[in-house]
C-alpha cells in the first residue's frame, strides 16, 4: 500500500502535513492537495487536519534551524503546484534540517535539484508577469487586469504593483483560479473573485488601448522580423489578455 | 494632427534607437506619487522583431535642422514631420505607464530650431512628468549634441539614464557621414554627465538626501555596418567609454538602411550576426575580465562570425586548457567557452560541499557541449569517445555542431541576439553584478 497525504490545499495544510510527516515518522509516497488527488485500491489515505499551531511551529523551524531563504523556496514550489510539488517539499525539509543552511550549495542533490527547478519556474514566470500584466480603466475607475497564468504566480504581485501604483484601485484577477489581488489605495490583499454581470470600460479605455496597438506596430523594425524571438520572450500561452497582440 | 498620427511618426522615427533598457535606477516612489524604478529592469511586451518594449519610445519631435546622411530624419528626406507637447507626453506617459504598458519614458529628439530650444522642450517635458504628475518610474532622456551645459545638468536632475549617442565610431566616418557632428562635441557632453554622476555619488556618500543624478548611468548607441570601422577599432573604443567615462552600456545597432547616398554601402540585409558578435565581445569585456586586446588585434581585426568570441580565444590559447572544474578559480572558471557568471558561480557554490562530476555539472544546469573541450572534473575528460585536444580538431567539431544550425536557417542565429538588454538571461547578470 502507498501511503498519500491529502491537505486542504492551502499552504498551512500543507505545513501541516510536514508536521505530521516528522511525529508520525511517517514516509509518505506523496503528499497532495484533495482537488487534484485520484483515488485508486492501492492508495492508504490520510486526511490531514490543517492546523495553524503545527504549521506554525515548522514555519518557524525552517527559519531557525534551515534559513529565511528555505522558507521562500518551499513557498515557490508550493505555488508551482506541480504533481509532485509537496513529496519534494518534504524531502528537501528532510535533507534541510540534517544539514542546515547550507542546503542550498547542495545543487547537485536530487532533494535540492527538484526544488530549485521549480522555484526558476516560479521567478520566470513572476518576472514576466510584472512585464505583462495589462491594467484596463473601468467606469468606477478601477484598474482591472485579468490573467491566465501557469502557476499560482498572483499573490507575488501584489507587493510590486501596490508600490508602483500607490494611487490607484486596481484589481489582478487570476480568471482560471477564481481569485486575486485587491488593492484599495492603501492595502493590497487577496480574496475570491466573482464576477456578475458585464465589465464596463471607462470612456477613454480603448482611446489609449488603440494609441498603444499604434506605437506597438510603429516601434517594430520590418526588416528584423522574427516571430520565434518574440514567442521566445513572450510565450503564446500568455498573449490572450495582451491588448498589442488582439 | 491627432494623437495617433503623432504616435505613429514619432515611434517610427525613434525605433532605431535600440536601447530600451529600464534598469539600473532604484527610484522609490514618493507618497501620492505613481511609479517606481526596478532596478534589474522589466520588459513590457516584445514586437514581432523579437526586441522587448521597456519604455515609451518617441522622439519630441522629427524636424530636424540637421541633414546626416544616414539618419531618416534629416532635413533632406520627405516625411512627414510632427511634435509633441510637453502636456500630451505626460498624459500619454502617465496613461500608459497606469495601465502598466511601460516601465517609464525613452525620450530623444531631432534638432528642431536650435540645440538649446530642443533640450529645453525636453527639459520641460520631464520636469512635467516629475513635478506635476508626480512620476517616479524610469525616464531616459537623450542629451542634445550643441546644447548648454546648464541645461543637460538641469536635466541629469529629472531622469534616470542619459546617453549621447556617437553612432559612427570614428571621426573619418563623422566627417563623410554627419559632417555637423564633430567627435569633440559627441565627448564633451558624456564628459559633463561623467562628472556629473561622480559628483553626486561623493554627495551621496555625506548626505544620503542628496538629490539623486542620472542614477542609472549613461549609454551610448554605435552604428556597426554603415562605415568601413572594423570589430577591434569598435570594441576598443568600447572598451575605453566604459573605463574613461564609466558608461553602463554601449549599444550597437546593426545598420539598416534607411537611405540612399553614394556615400553609404548598398547592403540587402542589416548584419545581424556582427552585431550579435559585438554584444558577445561587450559582454566579455563587462562581465567576464576579458579586455579587446585579447579578442581582436590588428593582424585579426574582425571577429569569426561562425565562432563565437570566447571559444576563439579559448582555441587560440588552449595551453591554458584543460582547467580542472573542481579547482579552478572564478575567472579562470568564466574564461571556459560555454560557461557563464551564473554558472560560475553555481560551481563555486556547490564546490562547498561536494568534489564535482560530469553528472553533477549537468545537475546544476551546465551546458557541456561547448565546454567539454576545455574542462576535466577530478582529473578526467568528458566520458566520450575522443575529445580532441588540439584546436583545428575542437574548432571542427564545434562548427560541425553548430554548422547544422547555420545552413538550416540563418535567421535562427538572430535568436541569439538578446537585444535590448533587460532580457530573461542577462537579467540574471544584471542581479548579480547590478551592473546593467
Amino acid at each position: 500500500m502507498m501511503l498519500y497525504y491529502i491537505y486542504d490545499g492551502t499552504f498551512d495544510g500543507l505545513l501541516t502535513a510536514i508536521y505530521d510527516a516528522y511525529y508520525e515518522k511517517d514516509f509518505p509516497e506523496q503528499i497532495v492537495p484533495l482537488n487534484s488527488f485520484t483515488d485508486n485500491f492501492l492508495i492508504r489515505r490520510h486526511h490531514i487536519q490543517t492546523d495553524m499551531e503545527k504549521s506554525r511551529k515548522v514555519h518557524d523551524a525552517i527559519v531557525k534551524k534551515i534559513s529565511k531563504n528555505a522558507l521562500g523556496n518551499i513557498m515557490y514550489a508550493y505555488l508551482s503546484e506541480h504533481e509532485n510539488a509537496g513529496i519534494y517539499i518534504l524531502e528537501y525539509l528532510r535533507f534541510g534540517f540534517k544539514v542546515g543552511k547550507i542546503v542550498d550549495s547542495y545543487l547537485s542533490d536530487d532533494r535540492v535539484c527538484n526544488i530549485n527547478k521549480l522555484v526558476t519556474k516560479i521567478n520566470r514566470e513572476k518576472h514576466l508577469l510584472l512585464g505583462i500584466i495589462r491594467f484596463r480603466l473601468l467606469q468606477d475607475n478601477i484598474y482591472y487586469a485579468p490573467i491566465e497564468t501557469q502557476y499560482n504566480t498572483a499573490c507575488l504581485l501584489g507587493k510590486h504593483f501596490a508600490e508602483r501604483m500607490a494611487d490607484q484601485i486596481f484589481v489582478i484577477h487570476d480568471v482560471k483560479r477564481n481569485y486575486g489581488v485587491f488593492y484599495d489605495k492603501t492595502k493590497w490583499f487577496m480574496s475570491d473573485i466573482e464576477i456578475n454581470g458585464g465589465i464596463e470600460f471607462h470612456e477613454k479605455e480603448l482611446f489609449y488601448q488603440e494609441l498603444w496597438k499604434q506605437y506597438f506596430e510603429s516601434i517594430t523594425i520590418k526588416d528584423r522580423i522574427n516571430p520565434k524571438l518574440q514567442a521566445n520572450f513572450m510565450p503564446k500561452k500568455y498573449w490572450k489578455y495582451l491588448i498589442e497582440m488582439k | 494632427m491627432n494623437l495617433i498620427e503623432k504616435i505613429k511618426i514619432l515611434s517610427d522615427s525613434a525605433k532605431y534607437d535600440v536601447s530600451c533598457s529600464s534598469s539600473g535606477s532604484d527610484r522609490k516612489n514618493k507618497k501620492g506619487g505613481i511609479g517606481n524604478a526596478a532596478p534589474a529592469g522589466i520588459c513590457h511586451s516584445w514586437t514581432p522583431d523579437g526586441r522587448c518594449i521597456s519604455l515609451l519610445k518617441v522622439l519630441f519631435t522629427n524636424s530636424c535642422i540637421y541633414d546626416c546622411k544616414y539618419c531618416i530624419n534629416r532635413s533632406s528626406n520627405d516625411v512627414p514631420r510632427a511634435s509633441f507637447t510637453p502636456d500630451e507626453l505626460a498624459s500619454l506617459t502617465i496613461n500608459f505607464y497606469r495601465r502598466n504598458y511601460i516601465e517609464g519614458l525613452f525620450l530623444s529628439s531631432a534638432i528642431c530650431q536650435s540645440p538649446d530650444y530642443t533640450m529645453e522642450q525636453l527639459l520641460k517635458s520631464v520636469k512635467r512628468l516629475r513635478e506635476e504628475e508626480n512620476f517616479n518610474g524610469y525616464i531616459h532622456v537623450k542629451a542634445i549634441l550643441g546644447a548648454s551645459n546648464v541645461l543637460i545638468e538641469e536635466t541629469g536632475k529629472y531622469v534616470d539614464r542619459m546617453s549621447v549617442n556617437i553612432e559612427l565610431p570614428s571621426g573619418e566616418s563623422l566627417k563623410l557621414l554627419a559632417p555637423q557632428k564633430t567627435k569633440e562635441s559627441i565627448i564633451k557632453p558624456m564628459g559633463l554627465i561623467k562628472s556629473g554622476i561622480i559628483q553626486n555619488q561623493e554627495e551621496k556618500q555625506r548626505f544620503k538626501s542628496a538629490p539623486k543624478f542620472v542614477p542609472g548611468g549613461q549609454s551610448t548607441q554605435l552604428i556597426i555596418g554603415a562605415t568601413k570601422d572594423n570589430d577591434l577599432k569598435i570594441l576598443k573604443l568600447s572598451e575605453s567609454l566604459y573605463h574613461s567615462y564609466e558608461l553602463k552600456r554601449v549599444y550597437y545597432s546593426a545598420y539598416i538602411p534607411v537611405s540612399k547616398h553614394p556615400s553609404l554601402p548598398a547592403i540587402s540585409m542589416p548584419p545581424l550576426l556582427r552585431e550579435h558578435r559585438l554584444y558577445q565581445a561587450d559582454w566579455l569585456l563587462r562581465f567576464y575580465g576579458f579586455n579587446s586586446g585579447e579578442l581582436l588585434n590588428e593582424r585579426n581585426p574582425n571577429f569569426d562570425e561562425l565562432l563565437d568570441p570566447k571559444s576563439d580565444w579559448a582555441l587560440r590559447n588552449l595551453d591554458k586548457f584543460p582547467v580542472e572544474v573542481n579547482k579552478a578559480d572564478y575567472f579562470m572558471l568564466l574564461r571556459v567557452p560555454g560557461i557563464g557568471v551564473k554558472s560560475a558561480q553555481r560551481i563555486l557554490q556547490a564546490r562547498r560541499v561536494s568534489v564535482l562530476g560530469f553528472d553533477d555539472l549537468k545537475k546544476l544546469g551546465i551546458v557541456l557541449k561547448r565546454a567539454k573541450y576545455f574542462i576535466t572534473c577530478k582529473g578526467k575528460y568528458f566520458p566520450q569517445r575522443s575529445i580532441p585536444t588540439n584546436s583545428v580538431s575542437i574548432r571542427r567539431n564545434i562548427l560541425s555542431e553548430d554548422n547544422i544550425k547555420i545552413h538550416e536557417n540563418v535567421e535562427q542565429l538572430s535568436f541569439f541576439t538578446l537585444f535590448p538588454g533587460i532580457m530573461a538571461a542577462k537579467e540574471n547578470i544584471s542581479r548579480i553584478t547590478g551592473e546593467l
